[in-house]
């Protein structure tokens, strides 16, 4: 061991082979994204690429697509965040003191995360049809009103966030659950002797202990969300219009629609900046989990 | 003297011969690729796909050259086949690609120019297309592509339905109102459907040109905020009251699917998918369904669109890449192309042969009629963008978000923008 301690090359040996993967996988295509968007490349013209600075950054800047897909991202991080984490935290909790039927009901939660994105899309597209859907069977019988879930601007938002809630709240719940059971009793059980009702309980034991979980819960979350793709491809596309249209999805279009090389590198780019905050999540996490 | 100059005069003229047929020689040999152990063939999923896949072992067994397929989904099959064409690695020896895409593959320089090979070629004869059609593959007056499926807009409608409420088949937009009204009215069914969510621009702007309108000028201005464009966009409005729940929500396969599988008394699709339509498998409605011309407007407009087949301009085998062409695509495989599943190629030969037309009624009406007008999708290198900026824009008219004026007013500015981007030729 000392010997290890003592070489200054051991660190660079034992990390090399995530570097050989980080570099090819990550870095390049990272700095190559950086160098497209500031050339002007679109694989519809053939003309030699030429330096363009930042005209492709204040050409999405420009553009009100480039707006309303980063407010579509943000209400999806929204419901991820205030919606889904709280949703998922209250039923871990009810598993963990039910005991009747608590692990058939961890099992079930399993199914959603087992499925693709794309399967669970596709599924939830044939439930969400206005004529055969289920969805619509459902609410008719109940005589509730039934939106056009996806040809409706508000409906095929809130299709989208059902469907993304669907497969996301059995994720915080299973590693809320996890949190809950490697939880020591002894804290519990001295604020029952103290008096303490469940609310308080839960509100000053159970949530400060859970805090390391559910900061690793806050940062996957918004990571996922931040990069919703594929349930809304297949669900709806981006649409009607650009209601359900993301920063991802109007990437995929600048580069695979329109062909557009340069500006969906600068969109990759401004997304990326975007995303370094969590940086500061992440280090939270560390601090709090040590 | 004049002796002279007459014995240099011949001697001149059959060096000159010689010479020149030298050089025609080389030039041919030199032309001819060297008989590949293989060529390789891009594709995109469809019955126009499976079809050349069902009959390239036959082609293999003619020459002795193995065929390698590549296929790649319609999302993104177009960037994939560019960037492989500007590696310039002569990975693909036949591509095929949407229509749509043509602008900006020619523009790219993706694809060798086919004209040379289709003049000279009696087996592809460009004479068995009507005029219409002889064109469908040419950017800037030149060929970069042979028609691998001719899919004008038809009207398909429930012959069952119509019988019951004597409805006769619409000619012209008002009458197909006249039949969706009565269609919703009984009870028996929707009235229409148009495609109305994704792709809705296809149905729109077979609208517009019905109504004499265009969607840019000669300059590439836009034009979609005109008197033509204002009516046949809000006769396309209209007709929403008469389409199923959910048709804001429908891409342009949905409008097929949903014919076939509910109750929708008429709808307006391209005739490719006549194979899935006409069969029971796939169709519980496929013995109730009858084929007509789309209606017109102020103008009997056509639109075509259809999948476009090339050699990228890197292969290196181009010679047997045009010899696969022409034997797959050619006058004598034609029927046999059409029987092995695919969306057919509206050559004389196939929509004459009454045997042919016999068995699928709906071929008939690919022989486009040289009284239309006959529109293929907008050739512009920006026009997956075009698109793209008009669907969202529909949405919006269609929602009732916005008036049909103001919306179309607002296409205009954006599409303006789009339009600044398309290369000046």
């Amino acid at each position: 061991m000392a010997s290890v301690g003592k070489s200054s090359r051991a660190p660079v040996a034992f990390s090399l082979p995530a570097w050989i993967l980080i570099v090819p996988i990550f870095i390049v295509p990272l700095i190559l994204g950086l160098y497209l968007s500031v050339f002007d490349k679109s694989l519809g013209f053939p003309q030699p690429i030429s330096f363009v600075g930042l005209a492709n950054f204040q050409s999405d800047v420009k553009n009100s697509n480039f707006y309303s897909a980063l407010k579509v991202t943000a209400l999806f991080m929204a419901i991820a965040v205030f919606i889904q984490i709280p949703i998922g935290i209250f039923l871990a909790t009810l598993l963990h003191s039910a005991s009747k039927f608590a692990s058939m009901f961890r099992s079930s939660l399993l199914i959603p995360m087992l499925l693709t994105p794309v399967a669970v899309a596709l599924m939830w597209r044939f439930m969400f049809s206005s004529e055969l859907g289920i969805v619509n069977w459902v609410l008719d019988k109940l005589t509730l009103a039934q939106p056009d879930w996806l040809g409706n601007v508000s409906a095929a938002f809130f299709a989208v966030a059902i469907v993304d809630s669907w497969q996301s709240i059995p994720f915080v719940v299973l590693i809320t659950l996890a949190g809950l059971a490697a939880m020591p009793i002894a804290p519990q059980e001295a604020a029952m002797i103290d008096g303490a009702s469940t609310i308080q309980r839960f509100r000053y034991v159970t949530l400060p202990l859970l805090r390391p979980v559910l900061l690793v819960i806050l940062l996957i979350r918004i990571i996922d969300s931040f990069k919703l793709f594929d349930i809304i491809f297949i669900l709806t596309r981006g649409g009607p219009g650009t209601a359900t249209q993301t920063l991802s999805m109007l990437d995929y279009n600048t580069a695979f629609t329109f062909l557009a090389t340069s500006r969906a590198a600068a969109i990759g780019v401004v997304l990326v900046a975007m995303s370094l905050p969590l940086y500061f999540l992440w280090k939270k996490v560390i601090s709090v989990s040590s | 003297m004049r002796k002279n100059f007459k014995i240099f005069s011949t001697i001149t003229a059959v060096l000159s011969l010689l010479l020149s047929s030298a050089l025609v020689t080389t030039s041919s040999s030199s032309a001819a690729d060297k008989k590949p152990a293989a060529i390789n063939v891009y594709l995109i999923p469809s019955p126009s796909a499976d079809a050349i896949k069902k009959l390239a072992p036959a082609w293999t067994a003619k020459t002795g050259i193995k065929v390698n397929f590549t296929e790649v989904e319609y999302g993104t099959a177009h960037q994939k086949a560019l960037l492989s064409i500007q590696t310039g690695k002569g990975e693909q020896d036949v591509v095929q690609f949407d229509n749509t895409f043509l602008a900006a593959f020619a523009n790219a320089k993706a694809l060798t120019q086919l004209d040379a090979y289709t003049s000279a070629s009696k087996e592809y004869d460009m004479a068995d297309f009507t005029p219409a059609l002889q064109h469908y593959g040419d950017f800037g007056g030149k060929k970069f592509g042979l028609m691998l499926s001719t899919e004008p807009f038809i009207q398909w409608y429930r012959s069952d339905i119509y019988k019951s409420l004597n409805l006769k088949p619409a000619k012209t937009w008002n009458e197909y109102k006249v039949n969706a009204d009565a269609i919703q009215k009984s009870g028996k069914a929707a009235g229409q459907l148009l495609g109305y969510g994704q792709g809705s621009t296809w149905w729109w702007m077979q609208m517009i040109w019905s109504f004499g309108g265009k969607l840019y000028d000669a300059k590439f201005n836009p034009t979609v905020d005109t008197t033509e464009a204002i009516a046949a966009t809000k006769l396309y409005k209209d007709l929403l009251s008469s389409a199923p729940k959910g048709a804001l929500g429908f891409s342009g396969d949905d409008v097929t699917i949903q014919f076939v599988s509910t109750n929708i008394g008429q709808i307006l699709q391209y005739s490719g998918y006549a194979s899935g339509v006409f069969d029971p498998k796939m169709s519980k409605n496929s013995k109730n369904i009858a084929v007509t011309s789309a209606p017109s407007g102020t103008v009997n407009a056509i639109e075509l669109a259809g999948w476009n087949i090339g050699i990228p301009s890197d292969s290196k085998n181009k010679t047997w890449a045009w010899n696969f062409l022409e034997y797959m695509l050619g006058k004598t495989n034609a029927p046999n192309f059409l029987n092995a599943g695919a969306a057919a190629i509206g050559r004389t030969s196939i929509t004459t042969n009454k045997a042919l037309v016999a068995k699928n009624p709906y071929l008939a009406l690919l022989s486009l009629p040289t009284s239309a007008t006959v529109y293929t999708y907008p050739s512009l290198v920006t026009w997956p963008e075009f698109d793209k900026v008009s669907a969202d824009a529909l949405a919006s008219i269609l929602s009732g978000k916005v008036t049909v004026e103001n919306g179309l007013k607002k296409l205009n500015a954006s599409l303006k923008i789009v339009l600044a981007k398309e290369p000046k030729r």
